[in-house]
């Protein structure tokens, strides 16, 4: 993966994409070979260069019974020590921060203004849950970001104005979302033009990989088919 | 910084701020004296007592201390579903009658589940005098109303909706009952019963501190004589006897489900705890035949008006409930805050097991033998009555913990730590969060069980509403006992209310 790279990862159902993203996030263990992030191997990777890696979970793991901006805040506790964590639960810390987020991810101003941070998570629609997780990823501020099928749930709308948000770059050719990589999986292969590369899962043994602008509708025929 | 809004996981922490004060009177209130005591005590546990005639005291106690807690559970149950049953609104609307009576039953069960078993037993001595029925009937009667309790807020918070569905198709009320609301209150029956049992076996050994026979007297007699080899006798078998019954109901909950299986194990567990109770009869007489000579009503002397009047007058009202109600804030912030306390400071499985056997130890000594014991290095004190009860229910407290956050998935905590986040703070974010809701809401109903127990160290410390009835049912001084009675129901029923609230608020949160 290079400095820059927007990676799609697509195949069917049990292919391996939610497994093999888990692995490169750290959270679980692989039974063979290695993931390596800018050289340090994952497993003995120190806490502190852990938070540059990012996920975006698909059942999104938000903390039901915290706040919004707790939830938010939650990104950042890899940078902060216990008592910021504990101060988070009595004050909501960093409002400011929190709203930034927000507003990066594509919430309503006027709702974040209106009390947005305070309310409990349980009171979102899904569309708002899945900007809340966003915001959480955001205020993290990872260096790389690894999303598990980020859009399965949302309507077209939404979905697209969430990839906006992820996939978009600067004029100066940097991820708006402030990572310098970004892997997603994927179960919509008409998104792939807005990729740079795709990488391809079958049974869990990879199948391909390749530019996203020469992928052609029978390598995607070909990697959908029945195993 | 905004105003402060504690969350749901950090309410959980605040409450152990009670060790604070506690641990400073207790601190201060250190003798040396005690030592060499403790240091004996502590000796005892590696070599407990083997001699013939200790270990069939132990055995004759732990036969009694069984026989009561089987009896005493299975008329609990018996009761208590019928009672939970006849009190629960959904039952007189099936049969579209008016539910006041329902209410009137409700309120009405609240008294007799207001006074501790304790009380209940004490009181029933001296109405009847020493028989092996008084302790049955001493759990017996504050557990029926609690199965009761909790029957009907099942029963009433139920889904109703298959049950009016049968009513309008002119399905029989008692049919429809059956039908639509048995299955599910299968799995409580079950998991509440279970965990009965297990308090009726604590209760019967408590009885048995104050005098009520069975492995708890015998327990108590030894620290008296401060035969600490043969107490640790006791305590051993004590701690086996709860060990192996806390290993079964385990196997228990996990082997019950809900539907076909889940029904019949329900009936299986029904017939079990009527054969158990029969057991437990027949296994009482068989031990104490002699005691069995009938109940024989001593009677009470019912206080007259101006008795009342004088009493009310001369007891000391507001240092009384100030410290019943201090004992149960400092007691109630030990059991609901040391656990997650305890298990955040070292978030590693091996202290998670260290501090389940610590709970372990906490739930098997009875509060009045902890008092005891604490009472051997230092001076008495709300603190140590405090850190009795605080210590006793954070073993329960503590083990509903661990439960909980074994059932939990562990993704979100797997989560922050992929982010780098501190081993105590993923514990604290990614496992306890989700659990804290239910945690509080239990904490909220241990703080009343916690009340109505502070009856029982209040009569060892010297303190409270607790002491005042020991001393009025010892001068035999009815219009006291009365009083104080009425105070503590008044206590309880309103620590009740306002644990209700707190227990619905948090579950919603």
């Amino acid at each position: 993966m290079f400095e820059g790279e927007r990676i799609a990862l697509l195949g069917r159902s049990g292919a391996g994409k939610s497994t093999l993203l888990a692995i490169a996030n750290g959270s679980l263990r692989s039974e063979q070979g290695e993931v390596r992030w800018c050289g340090a191997s994952i497993r003995s990777m120190p806490r502190r260069k852990r938070r540059e890696i990012g996920m975006l979970w698909q059942d999104l793991l938000l903390v039901e019974e915290l706040s919004v901006g707790q939830n938010v805040n939650s990104g950042a506790l890899g940078r902060h020590n216990l008592i910021w964590g504990l101060a988070n639960l009595l004050f909501n810390v960093d409002q400011s921060a929190c709203k930034h987020c927000l507003q990066r991810a594509g919430l309503d101003a006027d709702l974040i203004e209106r009390g947005l941070i305070d309310a409990p998570i349980r009171q979102l629609s899904g569309g708002q849950r899945q900007r809340v997780a966003l915001a959480r990823l955001l205020r993290q501020q990872p260096q790389l970001i690894l999303a598990d099928e980020p859009i399965a749930n949302l309507d077209p709308a939404i979905a697209s104005d969430l990839l906006d948000h992820l996939l978009n770059r600067s004029p100066e050719g940097q991820l708006n979302c402030g990572a310098k990589a970004i892997v997603i999986s994927l179960h919509q292969p008409e998104l792939v033009h807005r990729f740079d590369r795709v990488i391809g899962l079958q049974e869990g043994e990879l199948v391909m990989d390749q530019p996203a602008d020469q992928l052609t509708p029978a390598d995607l025929s070909r990697l959908y088919e029945a195993g | 910084m905004n105003r402060p809004k504690p969350a749901a996981p950090l309410l959980t922490l605040l409450p152990a701020m009670a060790l604070v004060p506690v641990l400073i009177v207790t601190w201060t209130g250190l003798h040396g004296g005690g030592l060499s005591i403790w240091q004996q005590f502590l000796s005892g546990a590696l070599h407990p007592s083997l001699d013939p005639d200790v270990l069939h005291a132990v055995w004759h106690g732990l036969g009694v201390t069984m026989a009561t807690a089987l009896l005493s559970w299975s008329l609990s149950l018996l009761f208590g579903v019928l009672l939970g049953s006849v009190c629960a609104d959904v039952v007189w609307r099936s049969w579209s009658l008016p539910i006041w009576p329902a209410t009137g039953l409700r309120r009405g069960l609240a008294i007799p589940r207001a006074v501790h078993e304790l009380v209940w037993g004490l009181l029933l001595l001296q109405v009847f005098g020493l028989h092996p029925y008084v302790a049955v009937a001493a759990i017996a009667i504050p557990y029926s109303a609690l199965v009761a309790r909790i029957w009907r807020d099942h029963l009433d918070s139920a889904d109703h909706r298959p049950l009016e569905a049968l009513i309008s198709a002119g399905v029989h009320p008692l049919s429809a009952l059956m039908t639509a609301l048995n299955p599910g209150m299968g799995a409580v029956l079950m998991s509440y019963g279970g965990y009965r049992l297990e308090c009726a076996l604590r209760s019967a050994t408590l009885l048995g501190v104050f005098g009520l026979g069975g492995l708890g007297t015998e327990l108590q007699l030894t620290l008296q004589s401060l035969q600490f080899r043969e107490l640790w006798t006791g305590l051993w078998v004590l701690a086996a006897v709860m060990l192996l019954l806390e290993q079964l109901l385990r196997l228990w909950r996990k082997r019950s489900g809900v539907g076909v299986h889940g029904q019949r194990r329900m009936l299986l567990f029904g017939t079990l705890a009527i054969v158990l109770g029969v057991i437990g009869t027949f296994w009482l007489r068989l031990i104490v035949p002699d005691q069995f000579s009938g109940l024989s009503w001593i009677g009470l002397e019912v206080p007259s008006w101006t008795q009342l009047n004088l009493a009310a007058t001369e007891l000391p009202w507001y240092p009384m409930i100030l410290e019943t109600l201090g004992l149960t804030v400092l007691a109630a912030g030990i059991a609901i805050g040391l656990p997650p306390v305890a298990l955040l400071l070292w978030p590693s499985p091996r202290w998670h097991q260290c501090c389940s056997i610590f709970w372990a130890c906490m739930r098997w000594i009875p509060p009045p033998l902890m008092v005891l014991l604490l009472l051997l290095s230092n001076r008495p004190s709300l603190a140590i009555g405090a850190l009795a009860i605080g210590l006793h229910n954070s073993g329960v407290m503590g083990r509903l913990l661990l439960e909980g956050l074994q059932q939990q998935s562990g993704q979100r905590q797997d989560a922050l730590r992929a982010i780098g986040s501190s081993e105590r703070i993923s514990w604290l974010y990614g496992l306890l969060s989700p659990q804290s809701p239910s945690y509080l809401a239990y904490g909220a109903y241990r703080s009343d069980v916690i009340l109505r127990e502070t009856v029982v160290v209040g009569v060892i410390g010297g303190s409270g509403l607790g002491w005042q009835l020991l001393e009025s049912l010892s001068s035999f001084h009815w219009a006291a006992v009365v009083l104080v009675l009425c105070c503590y129901c008044a206590l309880t029923i309103s620590g009740e209310a306002l644990s209700d609230r707190c227990r619905s608020l948090w579950l919603q949160s």
